[in-house]
């Protein structure tokens, strides 16, 4: 609860501070606030009180630990992002405020306890990332995403309000501890609990890029301003994988065997359809959505098979991910030209070894090579599932077997010597904020697989 | 105290034995030094390298008593909780196979010593970073730590031939990388399944040996786990429908490359049969038997047949080593001790003929600029000692008696007429087909009229490689005691492991 107040509070002082048009100040306030969020969300679970000053919220160990990545990818985003934030002095704190509002949003969804506070979770996650998507004014593509992902995204959220509806119908309850209990203690329930629980399914579903419901993603991912894809696919779809597990994984876990089957149907056409169009990308930002599409599907994976360990699965893989991410699209920032063609990577070894190998490890680690971290996660979520799902597993690993191909493809390019009658391209001198972010990247996809693990 | 971070630090504790842990040490400390090492020290540095890593390999060999089980090198108290243990050691097999890395290694930076890729810093961190992981594959004993470490062998080859090929690589190499890859993930899926359990198979405790062989498995998974690191291994051997990427990727690769493919990441695999793939899924073992055996036998007699028909003499030596390895595959499958040792044998024989052949080719290459045998010949009047050492490599790899492979292929292929004739037949052939292939390699490239080039005799370092191939494959021809006494009770002891382990489960 702490947190969430420092966090909103520190985007409203840097909202205020970028008047004074020092683009630092703003920078170390986010900083600050972060950082302060992060330690009170910390000490909530360390010293084991609950701070329940809203009934609507509760900041337990699943909330704090999927909270603080939530906390540390929008800093390293943050960071990163800091360059081309401050090339329009306006905006700078606008920009920054915005990521921390919807840093609030996201923790709001990982915490809440009944459905209304979800709800405004999910809203005031998403607003701020309907305006970021389209903070490229200039550029049409940017104004595409923006108002593709508000209408497709205000659709869905219709069907989620809809879907609470019916559940609410169904069950006499908005809070979670109360629908669960009803559900678990009643053997048959009305249909009217199944339609709501299938709006949900549809909503969530949309929410982290699921197929069929993908199809917003790659436009979005493309169109929006690096950072903010960047943004989208670390922390955006944490908020929606958390608030995910935390309503079909704990409170409709009784009615496993209803949703389950439409949902492992779902991953797996997820992993394909994703994997499928990946192969034949041109652009970097397009590769990385269908590449993230699939990730969801092995992500789905864990809500599928329920057991102790899929919450801690669930966030390693997560973890793992919006590591790769993190680096890929700050590698990106640096390197790529305003097409975003991925066939500017060609040499970057070469050119900027440093970049380049930290570009390498991420995308080995979203392919799943070991020792790197990615291996890690998906590891612990196939593992998880092997007994229960084989088929489903088998399914996956072939999967991943696909997605060597484009990321291997990429990862040649980057190892390739330049053609000597293209013209040179300069060689990139990399910002200091993004050299850390780089650091804090490549540190942890090659050792925090070990910890994970441990 | 933190359970996580006391069990780093008991990791570290737990290196009891770290006179031991130095074989993983060295290439490592050698990766990393290679990096401020100057461009015109790197040659010396990098044999240096290979020396003292042999040097200790070699010690390590001479201090192990053969009926000693089983050495630990790191042995944690402790599990984490998914199960992986960094359970390392070594037994008769596993060091063999040590001490065949680093040789091989050494051989492989000997022989480019006066080529220009020597003097290349990545080259040579690569080359470590290959021998670092290929030993983590010989000494893991957990099953998690021995799949990591035959994930990461994939990365520093893929880079040398990336780097470092020959044009149009891309293509191959990519091949290369995604077959071998998902094969692996089979293995992995193995893996996992015997860990966590399916089919209402029990869980095992850890990803270590023991635990894993502890596990009982019925039929059915057990097939399904077998065949899981069978299609891993049949890839990187590679068998009969699985070896398409082969024949491409070596030929694309440097000298180095190839060397490094053949000569040890295939023993890699063949090494997992015997460690992993038959103690694990015992059970499925009799009823594999004979799919492995005909696959073998396909792939022997096909890849023969491809090798006679080439034109290029690098794809004929690829198709060769396909022919060979098959052989062993077979072997290793038949599961009793004549057939082993004799497998054991022939993975050594095949690695020094691998490195002597294409060590062969590089020169021809190198020197005339020409691998098709058409257009070569008569090299062997301007170059005598090439000629000479290529002829004694070519005899052992056609098995003449007094060289190591006439031993190894001849308990090989008794082994299998003993397991049925007509297939042991069919297998012989591989003596006859080898004979006419290597013949007409060696005869067009060697003999003939001589053509317009210049062929210098062999450098120093070229002829040092070939005399210690040489030397250890006449050696190994006249004592395979040698071998066979230091890892006969490392087999013997495995058999009755399985045994036992197969026993319970009926």
């Amino acid at each position: 609860m702490v947190a969430l107040i420092v966090l909103f509070l520190s985007g409203l002082i840097s909202l205020f501070l970028a008047f004074a048009k020092k683009p630092w100040m703003v920078l170390s306030t986010a900083i600050a606030g972060l950082v302060a969020g992060g330690i009170s969300l910390f000490t909530e679970y360390h010293y084991g009180y609950q701070l329940v000053g809203y009934e609507g919220l509760k900041f337990d160990q699943f909330a704090v630990f999927y909270g603080l990545i939530g906390i540390l990818f929008t800093l390293l985003i943050i960071l990163s992002g800091y360059s081309s934030f401050k090339q329009n002095l306006n905006h700078t704190g606008d920009y920054i405020a915005l990521l921390l509002f919807s840093l609030t949003g996201a923790l709001c969804m990982l915490a809440f306890t009944d459905m209304f506070m979800f709800f405004l979770g999910l809203e005031i996650l998403s607003i701020p990332i309907y305006v970021m998507a389209g903070s490229k004014k200039e550029d049409n593509r940017s104004t595409e995403a923006a108002l593709k992902y508000f209408l497709t995204g205000s659709f869905a959220t219709g069907i989620l309000l809809f879907g609470i509806a019916w559940i609410y119908g169904g069950t006499g309850s908005f809070r979670l501890d109360e629908i669960q209990t009803f559900i678990e203690s009643n053997a048959n329930h009305q249909p009217m609990v199944y339609l709501g629980l299938l709006f949900l399914l549809a909503a969530f579903l949309f929410k982290v890029g699921a197929a069929p419901f993908h199809f917003w993603s790659p436009d979005v991912y493309d169109g929006s301003p690096s950072i903010v894809t960047g943004y989208m696919a670390a922390v955006v779809k944490l908020g929606a994988f958390g608030a995910f597990m935390k309503i079909f994984g704990m409170t409709f876990g009784g009615l496993h065997d209803f949703w389950a089957p439409a949902m492992m149907g779902l991953a797996m056409l997820t992993m394909f359809v994703g994997n499928l169009s990946a192969l034949r990308q041109n652009r970097f930002k397009r590769l990385l959505a269908y590449s993230s599409i699939t990730h969801v599907g092995y992500a789905l994976l864990t809500l599928i098979v329920q057991s102790d360990e899929s919450a801690f699965n669930l966030w390693a893989y997560l973890f793992s991910y919006g590591f790769s991410t993190i680096a890929l699209i700050t590698v990106a920032l640096i390197v790529n030209d305003s097409e975003d063609r991925i066939e500017s990577f060609r040499g970057l070894i070469r050119r900027n070894p440093f970049t380049g190998f930290v570009a390498i490890l991420a995308l080995l680690s979203l392919a799943g090579v070991p020792p790197l971290m990615g291996f890690f996660g998906k590891y612990l979520v196939f593992a998880e599932a092997i007994s229960s799902q084989p088929l489903l597993v088998v399914i996956a690993i072939i999967n991943s077997g696909i997605g060597i191909y484009y990321y291997l493809r990429v990862v040649i390019l980057m190892l390739q010597k330049q053609d000597a009658n293209a013209p040179q391209t300069p060689r990139h001198s990399v910002p200091a904020l993004q050299f850390v972010v780089l650091i804090v990247c490549a540190i942890a996809l090659m050792f925090g697989g070990n910890m994970l693990i441990f | 105290m933190d359970g996580r971070w006391y069990r780093w630090f008991d990791l570290v504790l737990s290196c009891q034995n770290l006179k031991a842990l130095e074989l993983l040490i060295i290439p490592c400390l050698f990766a990393l030094i290679a990096l401020v090492i100057p461009r015109n020290a790197m040659r010396y540095y990098a044999l240096i390298g290979g020396v003292v890593s042999t040097v200790v390999a070699l010690v390590h060999a001479m201090y192990f008593i053969p009926t000693t089980a089983y050495v630990s090198l790191v042995d944690p108290q402790w599990t984490t909780t998914f199960g992986l243990t960094y359970k390392m050691g070594y037994d008769g097999i596993s060091l063999l196979m040590v001490v065949l890395t680093n040789v091989i290694t050494l051989l492989i930076l000997l022989s480019n010593f006066n080529k220009e890729l020597a003097s290349n810093r990545m080259f040579t961190i690569m080359v470590f970073f290959m021998q670092l992981a290929l030993l983590g594959v010989f000494l893991s004993m957990d099953g998690l730590l021995f799949y990591i470490f035959w994930e990461i062998t994939l990365i520093p080859v893929f880079l040398i031939a990336l780097w470092f090929g020959n044009p149009g690589r891309k293509p191959a190499l990519i091949k290369f990388f995604i077959y071998t890859f998902v094969g692996s993930l089979a293995m992995l899926l193995a893996l996992m399944a015997i860990k966590m359990g399916i089919g209402g198979q029990a869980e095992a405790v850890s990803f270590a040996w023991a635990d894993l062989m502890a596990v009982q498995l019925t039929s059915c998974s057990a097939c399904w786990i077998f065949g899981g690191f069978l299609f891993a291994f049949a890839v990187k051997i590679p068998l009969f429908p699985f070896h398409t990427w082969q024949p491409d990727t070596y030929t694309k690769s440097p000298m180095a490359g190839t060397m490094l493919l053949s000569a040890l990441m295939l023993k890699m695999a063949l090494y997992g049969m015997i460690r992993w793939m038959i103690p694990l899924a015992p059970e499925a073992l009799e009823s594999m038997e004979l799919p492995i055996i005909i696959l073998a036998t396909i792939g022997v007699v096909y890849a023969a047949i491809l090798a006679i028909k080439q034109n290029d003499i690098k794809r004929t030596f690829a198709f060769a080593s396909i022919s060979h390895v098959g052989l062993i595959a077979a072997g290793i499958v038949l599961w009793n001790m004549d057939a082993m040792s004799g497998a054991l044998i022939q993975m050594l024989n095949h690695s020094m003929v691998a490195v002597g052949l294409f060590l062969a080719v590089d020169i021809i290459e190198s020197r005339t600029g020409l691998r098709e045998m058409d257009q070569l010949g008569g090299i062997a009047k301007q170059a005598p000692k090439f000629a000479f050492m290529f002829g004694v490599i070519g005899l052992a790899s056609i098995s003449v008696p007094l060289t190591s492979g006439f031993i190894g292929e001849f308990l090989l292929i008794r082994g299998v007429y003993s397991y049925n004739w007509i297939i042991g037949l069919i297998i012989g052939s591989t003596l006859v087909f080898g004979a006419v292939y290597t013949l007409r390699a060696y005869q067009l490239s060697m003999y003939g009229p001589s053509k317009n080039f210049n062929f210098p005799d062999l450098a120093w370092n070229e002829w040092l490689v070939f005399f210690v191939l040489m030397v250890v494959i006449v050696i190994l021809g006249i004592c395979p005691q040698l071998v066979i006494d230091f890892v006969a009770p490392s087999v013997t002891r495995l058999f009755e492991y399985v045994e036992s382990s197969k026993n319970i489960a009926l």
